[in-house]
């Protein structure tokens, strides 16, 4: 094969290759959707689709799905490169770093547009999701922090009702643990622990958000009480690690007292762990009653050319009867009120224990934290979490953990604001 | 044209012809030169001045930018802890890397013995390398579990300590843990890299030598290592550049954790980016980091001779 | 025999070494057949109630087959495009040519460029080029690597002058005496070559998730997502699948141990 051929053949192929398998459709009714691990549920969002359609004929909706940590930097690389999908589903707090930053489209208008829409949601959740007071984003689906107990492990640490104080947990742990056995996990991303702190009168931040406010007396024993329990084996290490596989693995592996996670847990650990039933999990409230919610919202990309078709699409996904096939198709509540019900009074009779564990999804929505509003609340997770971490893993004392988050904790503030 | 006119022309002939083969041989190289150049120039050095501007700049994806001149470089010299205990887990990483290459080495001088079924161990050590980091770091980030991880189990069934050895939530151990994986998973490339090294060492020289008396030091100080030096080099450097391949390894193992005792530049530029949508900073930290590389590249090169180690032929 | 008696250490240390390489993958595997908790204490040794559905459960999770192709036809273009871009820079390098010490610079300071520093200029570079979601567009950025510049350049570098100087003053172009002289004997470099690139390539993740967009052209590594599930236990299938991403690269290195023993051989045989 001489050179000529070699050249022109290369240059041939190079061509195939390079042709895009996907070619950017030149209707003006293409929707794109990012959604946040939930590859799963590829049937149930066939079907929305589908019967979105139905009523909207001619338009094209592009499903894209990655996992949490992936999620950001797909959809940034996107945004960058002016390409955006229409919807995205984000987790938790990341929400109000586009939104703050201008990525994501303000539907307080549509929303006041569309009222029969806007009365869906529990007033509550729908709040997560408000900057400035303005709209964001809609309830895709719901989670917050709760209780699991091994009721096993209760029963033999001769306690018989849950606990629903710091002080009461921290003890009933410290009963728990022995050998190989835990009193407490907890998970950690997110701000999911911080239940402990606001259920003893700990706030993050000033109201006005510019200063921090947690290094008080009080926070100080909340932090050590905390390393104590590390340090004694009442609170498992895994707690700390900040990771969901692993807290809710080893919960299920049935050593552990009690897990401070959020409603998803439960299902992780119903798969790992086969002592679990209504006999021998229980659900409780957080301490205090407080709670974090860690919850997923819908939301328009400000880029997208189709903006009143994807708040159709998002209108379609959070109806009645759509919120309740993904219940069924999920076990979690999605912030219908109405469809929510529905639910959870279908669940109580099919399957007690899950109509329990998302019931405490439901109650106590007022009593909510670990969910602040800020542009910046990643890099506030970054300054304060390690502190914790060195103080938890008896690294520093309490106090000066305290002193240097705080520093920390300020100083983003000042550069930020 | 006649022999003697050709004769008369030669003279004035040969100093052109000369010129034009050495421009000839000049352009082939820099063709043979070309491909790689061009996707370095696109997918290497183009980013790279993407960040060396953008370190100079204020920017978020939805907004334009802004001149903010030396205000990341203050920040992360002056005030940023975070960068600096990155810094320092970076050096500890890099510094590790000639651990791994001794045993590689050592490993490559077994294998390449004349025993049997080197066959077999040359792949089951190699065997590491082609799973995928993500894979790597959820097996061994098991392995080290404090309760109940099987290095743990093996040492307490054998007794050799009281309680379970806390490696990956110890400020102090975490970060060797890594270093332990990461060397687990690069055995079998260092390996392969010396094993290639060591053949193009030839036969005579050690026989000369043994001749005139080398024992087996000797042959292999003055010898061996003298003609590895351009594998061990490109060794070294591929440790070096471990202090970011490992990225998957670090973010599955620890996250950074705990505290920010396995925090490595890599994440933590992947982090200001990706989660703290910070890109101009992380702009920042990038080039230093990048110019600490080259400084320890060029270090290291001196070290072993310049010419990337390469030994001169004759 | 005493070549027996002198071989024993070696074999021992080997063995020893094996089985710290080995003791991690037989976890993988165990897990891939039983699916048990991993944070059960005392782990098991031996797995129970073993059977291999994980691994139907892979091919059903996600579409195993239309990743794979993908995966095989990136990889393929990757691996072509490393051994001839390599070679050529490769023996470029072994020319003193003025810049080389430039050029020689510049291939070490790219290496140094972390990827997770590069991804938003890569993908605008890609979009400019036309190339987003498609198969060249996957390949291009590993299509040269400098770490196998390298290898290549030290194996030509061995090959002795007076061979080279005998192909010229045959009369031989550059084109020649890199393909039918230097290639042959670098043989090992090649095998390397192809070993790396593929596996590099095979395992790619960021990129591919970056550059991809419709489900078509998704490489393998990117149906690790769904095993690492939100809501299901998905430990033994996400074993099944890590073995069998691994297995190709396997393969290939078992394929190209062939080229290896050969180089061994040929090593010792050169004058």
């Amino acid at each position: 094969m001489d050179r000529r051929t070699m050249l022109k053949g290369g240059l041939a192929l190079s061509g195939v290759l390079a042709m895009p398998a996907y070619l950017r459709a030149q209707s003006a009714k293409k929707l794109s959707i990012l959604t946040w691990n939930i590859a799963d549920q590829e049937a149930y969002f066939n079907e929305v689709f589908a019967d979105f359609k139905k009523s909207n004929p001619g338009v094209e909706i592009e499903w894209l799905d990655k996992k949490g940590p992936e999620v950001p930097v797909f959809y940034q690389t996107q945004l960058v490169a002016g390409t955006p999908p229409d919807i995205i589903n984000t987790q938790g707090a990341l929400w109000v770093e586009y939104a703050a930053n201008g990525a994501l489209m303000d539907i307080t208008s549509m929303l006041k547009g569309n009222a029969e829409v806007a009365k869906r949601f529990n007033a509550d959740y729908l709040a997560n999701w408000t900057l400035d007071g303005k709209n964001f984003m809609l309830p895709f689906y719901i989670t917050k922090t709760l209780l699991f107990y091994n009721k096993n492990l209760f029963k033999e640490a001769g306690i018989t009702a849950p606990p629903t104080t710091f002080a009461g947990i921290m003890d009933a742990a410290d009963k728990i643990a022995k050998g190989e056995r835990t009193g407490l996990l907890t998970l950690n991303f997110d701000w999911l622990y911080w239940p402990f702190f606001k259920s003893e009168g700990v706030d993050l931040l000033t109201p006005d958000g510019k200063k921090a406010a947690f290094n008080t007396p009080k926070a100080a024993e909340v932090l050590a009480r905390l390393a104590k329990g590390t340090d004694s084996g009442a609170i498992n290490k895994t707690s700390w690690t900040g990771r969901w596989v692993e807290p809710n693995g080893a919960f299920a592996a049935g050593t552990v007292g009690m897990h401070h996670a959020h409603s998803p847990a439960f299902f992780f650990m119903k798969g790992q762990g086969p002592w679990i039933n209504a006999d021998t999990l229980g659900v409780a409230q957080g301490p205090g009653g407080w709670s974090t919610p860690n919850s997923h919202g819908l939301g328009i990309s400000k880029g997208s050319k189709n903006p009143e078709l994807a708040f159709a699409l998002l209108a379609h996904m959070t109806s009645d009867r759509w919120t309740q096939e993904f219940t069924k198709r999920r076990n979690v509540l999605t912030g219908n009120t109405a469809s929510d019900q529905a639910s959870l009074a279908r669940l109580r009779g099919e399957e007690p224990l899950t109509a329990a564990v998302l019931q405490t999804q439901l109650e106590n929505t007022d009593k909510m934290t670990g969910n602040w509003p800020l542009p910046f609340d990643a890099a506030l997770k970054d300054a304060f979490y390690p502190e914790l971490q060195n103080a938890v893993l008896g690294r520093k004392d309490a106090k000066t953990a305290l002193n240097d988050a705080e520093r920390q904790v300020n100083r983003l503030l000042s550069r930020r604001a | 044209m006649t022999a003697l006119a050709a004769a008369v022309d030669a003279p004035q002939a040969r100093p052109r012809l000369f010129a034009r083969k050495r421009v000839r041989q000049a352009v082939l190289i820099w063709c043979f030169l070309l491909p790689s150049l061009l996707i370095f120039g696109l997918y290497r050095i183009m980013p790279l001045a993407w960040n060396v501007v953008l370190s100079f700049q204020e920017w978020s994806p939805t907004r334009p930018a802004t001149w903010a001149g030396l205000y990341h470089y203050e920040e992360m010299f002056f005030y940023d802890e975070v960068f600096w205990t990155a810094l320092w887990n970076t050096l500890l990483y890099i510094g590790s890397a000639p651990i791994g290459i001794a045993i590689a080495l050592g490993l490559a001088l077994l294998v390449n013995s004349d025993i049997r079924g080197r066959d077999v161990y040359r792949t089951i050590i190699f065997i590491s390398y082609p799973l995928m980091t993500v894979a790597v770091g959820v097996i061994w980030r098991w392995m080290f579990d404090e309760r109940v991880g099987l290095i743990n189990y093996v040492a307490r069934s054998l007794n050799l300590v009281d309680s379970p050895i806390p490696f990956l939530n110890s400020f102090d151990w975490a970060l060797p843990s890594i270093i332990a994986a990461n060397i687990w998973q690069m055995l079998g490339f260092y390996m392969i890299i010396l094993l290639t090294g060591l053949q193009n060492i030839p036969q005579n020289l050690y026989e000369a030598a043994s001749i005139d008396g080398a024992d087996a030091r000797r042959r292999f100080w003055r010898i061996t290592v003298p003609l590895l030096k351009p594998s061990l080099f490109l060794c070294f450097v591929i440790g070096m550049l471990n202090s970011f391949t490992s990225f998957d390894l670090v973010y599955v193992m620890t996250g950074g954790g705990p505290g920010r005792a396995t925090e490595l530049l890599v994440t933590y530029v992947y982090k200001l980016g990706f989660v703290q949508t910070k890109f101009d900073y992380a702009a920042a930290v990038t080039v230093v980091f990048f110019a600490l590389l080259i400084a320890i590249a060029w270090a290291a090169n001196r070290l072993s001779g310049g010419n990337a180690g390469a030994v001169e032929s004759d | 025999m005493t070549r027996a008696r002198h071989h024993l250490p070696i074999h021992l240390v080997l063995i020893l070494v094996s089985l710290v390489m080995l003791v991690p993958f037989y976890w993988v595997m165990k897990t891939s057949v039983s699916g048990e908790n991993i944070f059960n204490y005392p782990p098991n040794i031996v797995p129970r109630d073993p059977h291999p559905f994980f691994y139907v459960d892979v091919w059903y999770y996600i579409p195993f087959a239309r990743y794979f192709l993908n995966s095989v036809i990136v990889s393929a273009i990757t691996v072509a495009g490393n051994v001839v871009f390599n070679a050529m820079a490769g023996y470029a390098l072994t020319r003193g040519f003025m810049g080389k010490g430039v050029v020689l610079m510049l291939f070490l300071s790219c290496m140094m460029v972390p990827f997770q520093a590069t991804i938003i200029p890569a993908y605008l570079i890609t979009g400019r080029l036309g190339l987003l979601d498609s198969y060249l567009g996957l390949a291009l950025p590993q299509m040269s690597t400098i770490v196998c510049i390298f290898v290549f350049k030290a194996s030509f570098d061995a090959v002795p002058r007076s061979l080279i100087d005998a192909a010229k003053i045959d009369g031989l172009s550059e084109w020649r005496i890199v393909w039918r002289i230097m290639m042959p004997l670098a043989k090992a470099a090649i095998a390397t070559n192809v070993i790396l690139a593929f596996i590099w390539s095979w395992n790619n993740f960021l990129w591919p998730l970056i550059v991809t967009r419709s489900p078509d052209m998704q490489t393998l590594p990117l149906g690790l997502a769904r095993f690492l599930a939100y809501q299901e236990d998905t430990t033994g299938a996400l074993y099944a699948f890590c073995i069998m991403v691994l297995a190709p690269g396997i393969l290939l290195f078992l394929l190209a141990q062939k080229e290896f023993i050969q180089g061994l051989t040929s090593g010792a045989t050169k004058g």
